[in-house]
């Protein structure tokens, strides 16, 4: 299977089938809304975001400093996609 | 993997240092628990704090791996474990977060004289009821217009009798958990400040370690240092960074340790032969020689992955677990060569002994590195399981 693009779609699904399939596994992929709090829910801890980060290092090719992990661009769908974005667009 | 020309100039430029400055047992600072001021001076006179701060920063823009390997060095060449550890304490709890998560203004104000040897810097993340569960800290940061108001008590803070100013983690949010904690740089003359005498531990003695209590600590909105939401990724950087490096000291010791034992044991003689000869001693030996063998690779690793800019958490752990029971280990092997020469004071093997297993339990439990491993493996969290439906209305 091809990967998705790496546009904000791709982005958005790469992110949804990671956070799916390590996270909230077994969740209805409808309750993971792109407005979701993932970080200020506890949905997500700080080890899960390590894990976060290490898959989109890896998969979009891209360096994450730790400063840049913090609550504002990993608490949502919405917000991991415009990190994504804005890292890839250097 | 060899090490490069510019870490192994750096490697004798250190051990050079340690020889003419850090000499001497140190058995009196250990046997009262007196902090080397005129030690840390001269490390700070000689670059030594400066070797991983970028040069942007004021630093020598070594490198984490340059980094490792001085410290190595310095284990291998200092008796004083607890000015290293001290040394440790500031460059990651310290020094890194400031050079990560510092503005421009509280870089120009800290760094200097934090690298130049005239401050130390204190890490305040522990509380009494906050150890392994650190994020579960209860010490508080309200607004008060534009100042933070710091309320709250920290324990075993690494350096903080003598330190200069305070990194804090605070919650500014305890409904969010993690995702509220923030941190401060707290000078050590704030108002409403005070730390403890330094505590009377087992080992590291000459690491100075206190209790620091803070009643309404005004900190100027300059003294945020990761806002709210980043306090959580700046602690986990600094113990990234610290568990990488700090066990380096005791690859060093190791070191030492096994050319003394080896040394003891072709010299010492029983039963008209020298004790290595007796099997009972020399595997001992042999197992001291396996334990740097494995243990070096661990930590060098770090460096090379951070200074690629890479994560290194999990492999952090795995060195902070594996170097520091191998420390113990090799400790308890060297006292029992030496027999009863090794459990004397003077011997110093058991000073080691008590310093190395402090090693199990600071930068987080060797317990909490099997937890860190297992969920970075992708492993459940033992905690409930929060979803989609737990968020709070």
């Amino acid at each position: 299977m091809n990967e998705p693009a790496d546009d904000a779609d791709g982005i958005r699904a790469a992110v949804r089938e990671h956070l799916l399939s390590d996270v909230l596994v077994g969740e209805d992929p409808e309750n993971l809304t792109d407005d979701l709090p993932l970080r200020t829910s506890g949905v997500i801890d700080s080890m899960g975001v390590i894990r976060l980060t290490g898959f989109l290092e890896a998969r979009f090719s891209i360096r994450i400093e730790a400063h840049e992990t913090g609550v504002e661009n990993t608490d949502t769908v919405d917000a991991i996609v415009s990190f994504v974005e804005s890292k890839l667009a250097g | 993997m060899e090490l490069t020309e510019d870490i192994i100039r750096l490697q004798r430029e250190v051990e050079a240092f340690a020889r003419e400055r850090l000499g001497g047992s140190g058995v009196e600072r250990d046997r009262e628990g007196v902090f080397w001021r005129d030690g840390w001076t001269a490390c700070g006179e000689a670059g030594i704090l400066g070797i991983p701060v970028p040069t942007a920063c004021g630093g020598r823009g070594a490198g984490l791996l340059a980094t490792i390997v001085a410290m190595e060095t310095l284990g291998r060449n200092v008796d004083d474990l607890g000015l290293l550890f001290a040394l440790n304490a500031h460059l990651w709890a310290g020094v890194i977060p400031i050079v990560r998560f510092g503005s421009e203004t509280q870089r120009r104000r800290w760094l200097p004289t934090l690298l130049d040897g005239r401050s130390v810097a204190g890490h305040g993340a522990t509380e009494p009821d906050a150890g392994s569960d650190v994020f579960s800290m209860t010490t508080s940061a309200r607004r008060d217009g534009e100042d933070w108001i710091l309320d709250g008590t920290k324990s075993f803070v690494a350096n903080g009798p003598v330190a200069d100013v305070l990194i804090v983690y605070a919650t500014t949010d305890p409904a969010l958990g993690e995702a509220g904690i923030a941190s401060f740089l707290v000078p050590r003359e704030t108002p409403g400040l005070s730390c403890s005498p330094p505590l009377d531990k087992a080992g590291l003695r000459s690491a100075p370690s206190g209790t620091v209590s803070m009643e309404g600590c005004r900190i100027p909105a300059d003294g945020l240092l990761a806002k709210p939401g980043d306090g959580a990724a700046c602690f986990n950087c600094s113990m990234e960074w610290e568990r990488g490096a700090i066990l380096a000291m005791h690859v060093g010791r190791m070191e030492k340790q096994l050319d003394d034992a080896i040394r003891f044991a072709r010299e010492r003689r029983q039963f008209g032969r020298p004790i290595g000869a007796f099997q009972s001693v020399a595997n001992r030996i042999v197992d001291m020689k396996i334990r740097i063998e494995t243990s070096r690779p661990l930590v060098h690793r770090i460096g090379r992955l951070k200074d690629e800019g890479r994560q290194a958490m999990m492999e952090a752990a795995i060195a902070k677990l594996h170097v520091s029971e191998a420390a113990v280990q090799s400790s308890l092997d060297a006292v029992q060569i030496m027999g009863s020469r090794g459990y004397l004071r003077e011997g110093l093997v058991e000073r080691d002994l008590r310093d190395a297993l402090g090693a199990r339990i600071y930068s987080g439990t060797n317990e909490m590195q099997r937890v860190l491993v297992a969920r970075l493996l992708g492993l459940p969290s033992s905690l409930p399981a929060r979803g989609p439906g737990d968020r709070p209305a």
